[in-house]
């Protein structure tokens, strides 16, 4: 039942700059498993990008994987030759982009993209035209026949990204990467694009890595959540655990920051004191240490990513205080 | 000069699109019927001439314009009027392969500098700033001096200097996109290098070098009459508007219909094509198009 269709094994990539290497993910672990969704909570530059960037081994030319493995299906990405990884893309795994309004070529029509797309196929060209349709027509686009002769700057943002969405599951992946397949939608297309993936999630059977800083989006869709701090886990577990009971500070306080868990009317809206340390130039010990309010001696030292009980890890000295030090 | 046009990778559906574009733009429609009249009166030249553009009839010479010769004659009685049309016939067979011949070359250079490794780039770049460093006049000289004045050669020389300036746009647009998402998305969904310069790429290049190229053709007219004008261009007897001009020049005041037959063209033609030319520009990029 569980089949693991993704696992991140102790990964740490670095970025190269003038100032030094910039520690941009260091010891990440976490699974996916088959018809899984898993999502990925995390402020902005906590290494959300750069884990996708390293899964598709879509990177920068100043990366460096330090250690680490990327497996899916059991092979590891990171060693794989670049034709087995363009193989794998768009075919096993495929990806949905944050902003709709980009992942379209504006010169050329949403049809041609979509038989374009299937180039590995053999199918005649007519035959490809009509899975784009039909495609178009699973995700919610009406008369997706007269549809595909048009322009991507005649869709609407919200019909954009549905469009992408179709593309991506054409090939019907295995594994979908969303990266913030909403954050550049308004909230009543986020909830559409949100039940859209749901029911597609069920039709197609693929597991979805959702990386979202929507705490509940997260919890309306995902089944186990990754909460990432500047570039490391510093809890993963099940929806219901994370958010009943979350065992990291950070985690906590990224709950009570959420608009929709606050009760009262405020004027001020409920901030995490402090900032993000500089990844290229890390303080020691736990990296959350400068920001929390219950940090004591023994956050000196880098917490390990502990598993507390069954589908739920975190990174915390707090949950280990009864053990001797 | 319908060749521009067909020029652009739309299907035949989106070449009719375009050319019913330009039409409804009064200047581009202005532009089309220009363009249309010369590249008509090129094709069909030997049947349009009244008289031999070359034949001499010197009793005849330096006339001014009546009804046996609409333009003329110049100072060997040869009918104005037939000269200006075959030296339109020159002018574009200057004109076409030359700039057609820089926008290929030209495009798959700067393709290859934008998308390819940055030591490439370097030294496509300073190969394109070599050439551009030359005046062009001074290198079509020392190229004339070389292998002696042809068409042929202003051909060759007005490509080789036009080169770079196809090959810095091409290049530029394409670091452009090769930034973009949708070449991102493109990469993450598995294709390969020559599907996304070949299949997404040039689409969106092709559209701009197009424009580029029909603004350019007046001035590669005017060059070409530059250069004969200088007695570097094609060899007489054969007609040339920069010729025309030359011989008009000359006899200003003897006659002085050498110079409107001469100069009036280029100056027709020049305007045709840029009209035509930004009329092109507005039509040819689907965002800017009003209704399909």
């Amino acid at each position: 039942m569980t089949e693991k269709l993704l696992e991140i094994d102790n990964l740490s990539v670095d970025y190269e700059t003038a100032r030094g290497d910039l520690k941009a993910l260091r010891n990440i672990t976490f699974d996916v498993n088959k018809r899984e969704i898993v999502g990925i909570v995390g402020e902005s530059g906590c290494g959300k990008s750069t884990l996708i960037s390293a899964i598709l081994r879509l990177i920068a030319p100043n990366t460096r994987f330090r250690n680490g493995e990327v497996r899916f299906k059991g092979e590891d990405l990171l060693t794989a030759s670049e034709r087995k990884i363009r193989d794998l893309r768009g075919d096993d795994i495929s990806i949905v982009f944050q902003d709709p309004m980009q992942t379209h070529n504006p010169v050329i029509s949403i049809g041609q993209q979509m038989v374009d797309i299937q180039h590995r196929s053999k199918a005649s060209k007519a035959e490809k035209l009509a899975t784009a349709a039909k495609m178009l027509g699973a995700v919610g686009i009406p008369d997706p026949e007269a549809r595909l002769r048009q322009f991507p700057h005649e869709f609407s943002g919200g019909m954009r990204q549905r469009i992408a969405i179709a593309m991506a599951l054409m090939s019907e992946p295995d594994l979908l990467i969303a990266d913030e397949p909403t954050t550049a939608l308004d909230a009543t297309l986020e909830v559409q694009i949100i039940e859209r993936l749901k029911d597609l999630q069920n039709d197609f059977g693929c597991a979805i890595l959702f990386i979202s800083h929507h705490l509940g989006v997260i919890a309306e869709l995902c089944d186990r959540v990754v909460v990432m701090y500047a570039g490391a886990v510093v809890e993963s577990g099940t929806v219901r655990e994370i958010f009943h009971h979350p065992k990291h500070p950070y985690t906590r306080r990224l709950i009570e920051c959420d608009p929709g868990h606050i009760k009262e009317r405020a004027r001020v809206l409920p901030t995490i004191p402090g900032e993000v340390p500089d990844l290229a130039n890390l303080p020691t010990g736990c990296i959350f240490r400068d920001r929390c309010d219950q940090a004591f001696e023994r956050c000196a030292e880098v917490p390990p990513l502990t598993r507390l009980s069954e589908g739920q890890n975190a990174a915390c000295w707090l949950n280990h205080m009864e053990e001797p030090a | 000069m319908t060749d521009a046009v067909a020029h652009t990778p739309k299907s035949k559906s989106e070449l009719a699109i375009i050319i019913t574009g330009v039409a409804r733009d009064p200047l581009g429609l202005i532009g089309l019927v220009i363009v249309g009249a010369i590249v008509f009166s090129a094709v069909f030249a030997a049947w349009i001439v009244p008289y031999d553009p070359i034949a001499m009839n010197i009793p005849d010479r330096m006339q001014g314009p009546s009804g046996a010769h609409w333009l003329g004659t110049d100072q060997l009685g040869r009918d104005t009027f037939s000269r200006v049309i075959m030296g339109g016939q020159v002018a574009l067979k200057v004109a076409l392969p030359a700039i057609f011949g820089a926008m290929a070359i030209g495009l798959t250079l700067g393709m290859i500098a934008g998308y390819g490794p940055k030591w490439l780039d370097n030294f496509l770049m300073l190969l394109f700033d070599t050439i551009r460093s030359f005046p062009t006049v001074m290198f079509a000289l020392a190229v004339v001096a070389l292998i002696g004045p042809s068409l042929q050669t202003v051909v060759f020389v007005v490509m080789a200097t036009s080169i770079p300036t196809y090959g810095r746009v091409a290049r530029t647009q394409t670091l452009t996109l090769r930034n973009s998402e949708f070449i991102l998305a493109e990469r993450a969904m598995g294709a390969s290098i020559t599907r996304i310069l070949g299949v997404h790429m040039l689409p969106n290049i092709i559209g701009v070098l197009a424009v580029l190229a029909a603004m350019d053709i007046p001035t590669v007219i005017a060059l070409e009459a530059g250069l004969s004008f200088l007695g570097l261009g094609v060899k007489p007897p054969t007609p040339s508007w920069g010729a025309l001009l030359k011989d008009g020049y000359a006899l200003i005041r003897q006659t002085p219909w050498l110079v409107v037959g001469g100069g009036l063209p280029i100056v027709i033609a020049t305007l045709g094509f840029t009209f035509l030319g930004e009329s092109l520009r507005d039509v040819v990029d689907p965002k800017l198009r009003k209704n399909r």
